[in-house]
């Protein structure tokens, strides 16, 4: 799979996959006691029964083992198409929303005007408590005027896409160079970021730039999630075959399962209105995905969140396998 | 410097080129008329002289390009700036490197737009005479 | 090999002559501007390939030069130079396209190794096709 082609979305495979599991299902004990019958056919007596019981425990377990493995492998990929439906949604949601920024730009900028004039005009009345109280009326107009044109700029981002540009990347020192960054915010909350780089993963081809802007962004969601005290964990090590990942995870109160599927979406955000766009989250997918990799959000079992990126370490990748235990 | 920068404001929403030019009148040491669309600045542009023009990316009739063009084919020096609702920040940027000075995002402050009309002038002093 | 070429944007002069100095012995081409605003009219004219800009500067603020740097000369990387470096200008400075972030005090060898990547991404770009705006 190259870091342009998308392997989810094609029926095939997962259903090919559904398809094996039910078979097995149906026909794999089925088989296992027959082929232990066999086996008591051929030895007399106790030896005999014992062989079919023993024939039949290891077909049982073996297509258990191995219903595992294709649900588990049919998620893996359930997931890529799951992001590709999602980046598609993201491409039509930035078009239509640079659409309507810049419609909206010059009527905003007319407002604006409005008010510059009527602080002019209030020059011309008496100093006072009318006077004052107009003037604080139209610092508010100016500054929701600028929040909103900070909001329709942001908002091309999500359509200005740049190309990823690859370099070879040891994906430690760049997520390190990261950490320094986020350890600035983290020491003045009381948090902890603890590194934890398995030794010897190869080099990543990717856009180096693109991909701190990921890591950062979700360092310092996590710093900002947990209380004082509290602690992040930044892990880098090798996934699939093929794959390299990040994990940052933190010891906050984890993400509600309501916003589980929505947390990738643009301009969802749960800080207070005025806080932060929401688009954070949204771009990094946008980012990940370009770069032919998978960015996931999911609540960790001992509490809190935990965001893995996958990355191809290559521009040829093999598919990637079922996820790794953790 | 006692002569007054003389600007000229070309966007096709009325609203927003009127106030623009009443906000730049009242600021000290310029002076500013305004035109409807890039024919009609080109018209005002042959009749006076303007120091720089605030050319808005998207209007109906001619472009700002086409406006930009026709002004150097006819030698005009004045320093042009374009005003764009932000989608166009590419094209914007495509104009300065066909030569227009700077350009500026709606909704912008006053403040902003007489800081680069004083560097656009600023500049134009420095260009070799045309 | 061409000299790599940087411009230094920094306020202080000590600094500045600092960078010429130590740059000038190792195979970089250094020219130097006061601020954001006298940076952006000499990238009009003079080719450069990589930046190296503080974050926090008098006049126009180190972010607005580095969004003004990328949107009229993509082609041109950034390293952003901070001092007291907030995680959220990090993020910031990262999201309008800086290559990298280097915090002071920093190692000159550091420093050097970081424009020599930031200088490959760039001839890299240039080689993909992307053409500037």
């Amino acid at each position: 799979m190259s870091p342009q082609s998308r392997p989810g979305g094609r029926p095939g495979p997962a259903s090919a996959a559904a398809g094996g599991a039910h078979l097995a299902a149906q026909w794999g004990l089925p088989l296992g006691v027959l082929l232990g019958a066999l086996a008591a056919a051929r030895l007399p007596g106790a030896g005999g029964a014992l062989a079919a019981g023993a024939a039949a425990l290891l077909a049982a377990f073996t297509v258990h083992r191995l219903r595992l493995r294709i649900r588990a492998a049919s998620q893996e990929r359930g997931s890529l198409s799951e992001q590709l439906v999602q980046s598609q949604k993201l491409a039509v949601l930035g078009e239509l929303s640079s659409g309507i920024a810049h419609e909206i730009n010059t009527p905003l900028a007319v407002i604006g005007q409005e008010a510059e004039l009527l602080r002019a005009d209030l020059e011309t009345l008496e100093h006072g408590p009318a006077r004052e109280a107009l003037g604080r009326r139209l610092d508010s107009i100016e500054a929701q005027v600028r929040r909103c044109g900070d909001i329709t700029h942001g908002m091309l981002q999500l359509v200005r896409k740049a190309a990823p540009v690859l370099q070879p990347v040891v994906l430690a020192q760049l997520c390190e160079d990261m950490a320094l960054l986020a350890e600035r915010e983290a020491r003045r909350r009381e948090v902890r970021i603890v590194r934890r780089y398995a030794p010897g993963l190869p080099e990543t081809l990717t856009d180096p730039p693109q991909l701190k802007q990921v890591v950062l962004n979700l360092l310092v969601n996590a710093v900002q999630a947990v209380r004082p005290g509290g602690r992040v964990e930044l892990a880098v090590g090798p996934g699939a075959p093929g794959w390299s990942e990040i994990q940052v995870r933190d010891d906050g109160p984890g993400i509600p399962e309501e916003n589980l599927s929505r947390i990738f979406n643009p301009f969802f955000t749960t800080k207070p209105p005025g806080q932060g766009t929401g688009l954070g989250l949204s771009v990094c997918l946008g980012i990940v995905d370009r770069l032919g990799g998978t960015l996931g959000a999911a609540n960790a079992p001992g509490g809190g969140a935990v965001f893995t990126v996958r990355l191809p370490e290559g521009a040829n990748p093999p598919e990637p396998g079922p996820a790794l235990a953790r | 410097m006692s002569e007054p920068i003389r600007v000229l404001v070309v966007d096709d929403d009325q609203s927003f080129r009127t106030n623009m030019t009443e906000l730049l009148n009242r600021q000290e040491g310029i002076s500013a008329a305004c035109a409807e669309s890039g024919d009609a600045a080109l018209e005002v542009l042959a009749r006076e002289a303007y120091d720089v023009v605030l050319l808005d990316m998207l209007m109906p009739g001619l472009s700002a390009h086409g406006t930009v063009r026709e002004m150097r084919r006819r030698g005009l020096g004045a320093a042009v700036i374009v005003v764009t609702g932000h989608a166009s920040v590419d094209d914007a940027v495509e104009m300065i490197n066909l030569g227009a000075y700077d350009y500026l995002l709606k909704p912008c402050t006053i403040k902003e737009i007489v800081q680069k009309v004083t560097w656009a002038q600023e500049w134009r002093r420095l260009q070799p005479p045309q | 090999m061409d000299p790599i070429k940087v411009l230094v944007v920094d306020d202080e002069p000590d600094f500045v002559q600092l960078f010429v100095k130590r740059f000038a012995k190792r195979n970089l081409d250094v020219v130097s501007a006061p601020g954001g605003r006298e940076a952006l009219e000499l990238l009009r004219a003079t080719p450069v390939d990589v930046v190296v800009l503080d974050v926090r500067m008098p006049g126009m603020d180190g972010l607005e030069v580095l969004r003004e740097i990328k949107r009229r000369h993509p082609l041109i990387e950034v390293i952003m130079l901070t001092g007291h470096g907030s995680a959220e200008s990090g993020l910031r400075g990262m999201s309008l396209g800086a290559y990298d972030y280097v915090m002071k005090p920093f190692h000159i060898d550091d420093l050097l190794e970081r424009i020599r990547k930031a200088w490959d991404h760039a001839r890299r770009r240039r080689a993909d096709g992307e053409a500037p705006a």
